[in-house]
């Protein structure tokens, strides 16, 4: 774990992809069988692999055994962390001249994650990790903190970790990116690669496998080339996968977490398809041959166990738009066109709730536009739109899979409160609050930490500074002044916020400076918003 | 004695003396040349020789304003309205003093901009006692540890010579007064040719006079750069960028402690050296001045000083200069 942390350090200290890649790469390449497959699954999925639960040591744990360690309080320990915007890199310069500085191997590493993923108490997790931070060299427990939190910050992307893995067994990048995508596990590949069995790696049926990701397309303005696309609608739902082979059945969410049991009817309905299948679709709640808003099926995920009356009150349907495998063939390197193919034959006859996603072709961004106003007509979110002779290309968003969405509405909202980014953006306040008007006062509905040019993130963090009335931790309170303009895909009840609502995916559009805060918006504005989505189809409106 | 902290200055009214004022006034004091320090058109000004040179460049007389300018050197002492006040080294940068003031049977020492361990450039920090301290905090949490003045050569001469030798041109970020000419002299020395950004290279002359070497520099041409290393200010990073020069770059700050100044600034290298104390170098000399009362001014000063507060030492931070953290970063 010492050279692994080392190793990190100096893929951060090199900016060129190629060095970094290069880098890990030798660091992997004399390491034994048990090591390599130890630091590749670091690397690549993180302290431990396991479908059945979470690792969950979060930031209270850490900052508890870090405080107990360092012996700074609290206070120091948060302006600490806010400066530097990272839990393992904060403990790591916290503790020089506080450890033994003993060596930690691999193995170690692996056993300290498996003890503290195995302990069901949190002071217990506690205790085990203030005996950790005191033993090791500060460099170390950096990275076995940040392997816990999930985000090393060393520019090395899933895809380089990869083409290292392909580099130290000498394997073509290709090979190993087909194989990850059966399998989803990097470490037994860096393994079969090294000795030559890559060919023997199977898809495993009831592990999920990546999603692939569609790349969000405002307007059309950005498609050059229509003709190469096949149209279907997006549905608002919940994403998922469902993993089929003699009877029996598992829906995984885009999460990868195990979602079977919410949906029994589907369940059965998935029990009389033929021969085995991986399948990618949607879950919608769905009535009168129409999908009903997200904000009525979330009502239904709410409940882990299904009761009959709910499964009357909110029927849902899986609308399946893919297929990942068929009859023992992996169909990822396929193009759209078989995988179609594939998929209407399966579902050929088919009836609710195992529902086919209707796919028609583009000729021009006319044909594109008409279909997006019958999607909305329709109750859907917009169209997802797949590049003619694509693959599926498993965790990735690439040009292949485009949605278009449009915003469901926009508000002039204000900024209420503001937190510090993380990472490159530690040191501005990126992360804002935002308020509607309610009488003399304002109600949040939500917070939003994207849409604006890092310029504009400095002049705000300069302007929200200065409007601080009191600071908790990493948030400043502000006095409401900044205005701004907010897109959002739907309102949902929420009890997090005080207004009652809360936007969907809110992202900002711009920053109003010419409008003052008696112009923005009123939770009247929200109400009317929310009503309108329960009615069914979206407005429309962009 | 009275010690009133406001946004113009630190002001001893019982002697009439300001300490590294903000705006023109009668009297004051320059711990040092840097611009947020000394600035403004004063009528009596005290610093040492090296900082009141180095004044003058960046503040040229203006005839219509009659100014004295009063060189204090290390060691020495003068009178002042009833006190005495003498010139300690603090290393930060050349000229860099803390001030030690005796007045009515009270030492009030005011460090002004401090590093207590030897700097590339400076002289070495004397630590003299006091009843009371000024101590600066701009690195004063737990986290800034910095390499000493020859770990961090080795690091900028190893820097430069993997890159020279990659092909590649190595740049270094430096103000234009202190870290680059820190930066020209250890290249410099070491035998690495090294092209100097006009504003850092206008002050190379007054660290000469210090005793600093710099053999062999060369002023920056845009045309040949080729198996040089570039020692330039921070806005020029810009102008290599758009450029299109193969450059690696290194950031020797206080601030490189921290994993994000390498996109913030984009460097490839961080040296965390400071010309600044780190955490235990400012406990260090609050505890050696054995001063019972602390006054923290600049950068994490509440929290320096509740850290003081819970080892006994009486520490405050006055609220009209901590305003400063709320600003750009400062120079570290």
């Amino acid at each position: 774990m010492d050279r692994l942390a080392q190793t990190c350090e100096e893929v951060a200290r090199n900016s060129s992809r190629l060095k970094k890649i290069a880098v890990m790469a030798a660091y992997l390449q004399p390491l034994s069988d048990a090591d390599l497959a130890r630091a590749v699954r670091f690397l690549s999925s993180g302290p431990i692999i396991s479908s059945d639960r979470k690792f969950s040591v979060g930031g209270s744990i850490l900052r508890q055994a870090a405080i107990a360690v360092t012996g700074w309080d609290q206070d120091i320990y948060s302006l600490c962390y806010r400066e530097v915007g990272d839990t393992g890199e904060t403990i790591g310069l916290l503790l020089p001249g506080r450890t033994e500085g003993r060596v930690m191997s691999l193995a170690d590493a692996e056993i300290y994650y498996a003890r503290l993923y195995k302990m069901p108490r949190a002071a217990d997790k506690a205790e085990l990790l203030k005996e950790i931070f005191a033993s090791h060299l500060p460099t170390t427990i950096k990275y076995f903190v940040k392997m816990i939190t999930g985000n090393l910050r060393i520019g090395l992307q899933a895809k380089m970790v990869e083409e290292a893995v392909a580099s130290a067994t000498g394997v073509p990048h290709e090979k190993i990116r087909q194989a990850n995508n059966r399998l989803g596990d990097l470490a037994q590949i860096a393994l079969a690669a090294r000795h030559g069995n890559l060919h023997q790696i199977e898809a495993r049926l009831f592990h999920p496998m990546d999603f692939m990701l569609a790349r969000p397309l405002e307007d059309l303005d950005g498609l050059r080339d229509p003709e190469n696309y096949y149209i279907e609608d997006k549905y608002d739902g919940i994403r998922s996968q469902a993993h089929v082979e003699n009877k029996r059945v598992m829906l995984f969410s885009r999460g990868m977490e195990e979602v079977t049991n919410g949906f029994p009817e589907i369940v059965a309905a998935m029990k009389t398809l033929p021969g085995s299948a991986v399948l990618d679709g949607e879950i919608l709640a769905w009535r009168d041959g129409h999908a009903m808003a997200f904000t009525v099926l979330q009502q239904r995920i709410a409940r882990k166990k299904v009761a009959a009356a709910m499964m009357e009150a909110i029927p849902v349907v899986f609308m399946a738009y893919d297929v990942l495998y068929y009859n023992g063939r992996m169909l990822v390197d396929a193009p759209v066109e078989e995988r179609r193919a594939i998929l209407e034959t399966l579902l050929h006859d088919c009836l609710s709730p195992l529902l086919l996603s209707p796919q028609a072709h583009a000729e021009t961004t006319e044909d594109i536009d008409r279909a997006f106003a019958q999607a909305r007509a329709d109750g859907n979110e917009g169209l997802l739109l797949k590049r003619r002779a694509s693959v599926y290309e498993p965790g990735r968003r690439t040009g292949a899979w485009w949605k278009l969405k449009r915003p469901y509405g926009t508000l002039d909202v204000v900024v209420t409160a503001a937190e510090q980014g993380h990472g490159r953006r530690a040191a501005s306040l990126s992360d804002y609050t935002f308020a509607v008007r309610s009488g003399e006062k304002f109600v949040n509905v939500g917070k939003a930490y994207s849409g604006l040019t890092d310029q504009e993130i400095r002049d705000l963090t300069r302007i929200l500074r200065a409007a601080t009335l009191e600071r908790f931790g990493r948030v400043s309170l502000v006095r409401p002044e900044v205005v701004l303009e907010v897109a959002f895909d739907g309102v949902q009840k929420s009890a997090r916020h005080k207004s009652g609502y809360a936007l969907r995916f809110p992202r900002i559009l711009r920053w109003r400076a010419d409008k003052t805060v008696a112009e923005c918006d009123d939770l009247a504005r929200v109400k009317e918003l929310y009503e309108a989505s329960l009615r069914g189809p979206h407005p429309g409106q962009a | 004695m009275q010690i009133d902290f406001s946004p113009q200055g630190i002001f001893l009214p019982q002697i009439d003396l300001w300490l590294d004022p903000q705006e023109r006034c009668q009297n004051g004091w320059l711990s040092h040349a840097h611009s947020d320090h000394a600035r403004g058109l004063h009528c009596h000004v005290i610093g040492t020789s090296h900082t009141l040179r180095i004044y003058r460049l960046r503040w040229p007389a203006d005839p219509s304003v009659s100014q004295n300018l009063v060189a204090l050197d290390y060691g020495e002492s003068i009178h002042h309205n009833g006190a005495r006040l003498t010139a300690i080294p603090a290393g930060h940068i050349v000229g860099a003093a803390q001030l030690l003031i005796e007045y009515a049977n009270e030492r009030i020492v005011y460090t002004g901009d401090i590093k207590l361990h030897p700097p590339i450039c400076g002289a070495a920090t004397q630590i003299v006692p006091c009843d009371r301290l000024i101590i600066e905090s701009t690195f004063g949490i737990p986290i800034f540890n910095f390499l000493s003045r020859e770990q961090a050569a080795g690091r900028m001469i190893a820097f430069a010579s993997a890159c020279l030798s990659d092909g590649v041109t190595p740049v270094f970020i430096g103000y234009p007064l202190g870290r680059g000419q820190e930066a020209v002299h250890v290249l410099c020395n070491a035998g690495v040719p090294t092209a100097v950004h006009g504003s850092i290279a206008r002050l190379i002359p007054v660290y000469e006079a210090a005793g600093y070497s710099f053999p062999g520099w060369l002023p920056y041409a845009a045309r040949e750069t080729a198996g040089k290393a570039l020692v330039v200010v921070p806005n020029f990073r810009s102008v290599l960028e758009a450029s299109g020069k193969n450059t690696r770059l290194a950031y020797v700050s206080g601030w490189a402690m921290l994993d994000n100044a390498r996109s913030r600034m984009g460097a490839d290298e961080l040296i965390p050296y400071s010309d600044h104390g780190d955490f235990a170098e400012l406990l260090e000399i609050v505890a050696r001045s054995g001063a019972r009362e602390v006054d923290v001014v600049h950068g994490y000063a509440e929290a320096f000083a509740q850290i003081l507060n819970h080892r006994g030492i009486l520490a405050r931070a006055p609220h009209a200069l901590a305003a400063r953290t709320d600003q750009e970063m400062p120079e570290g």
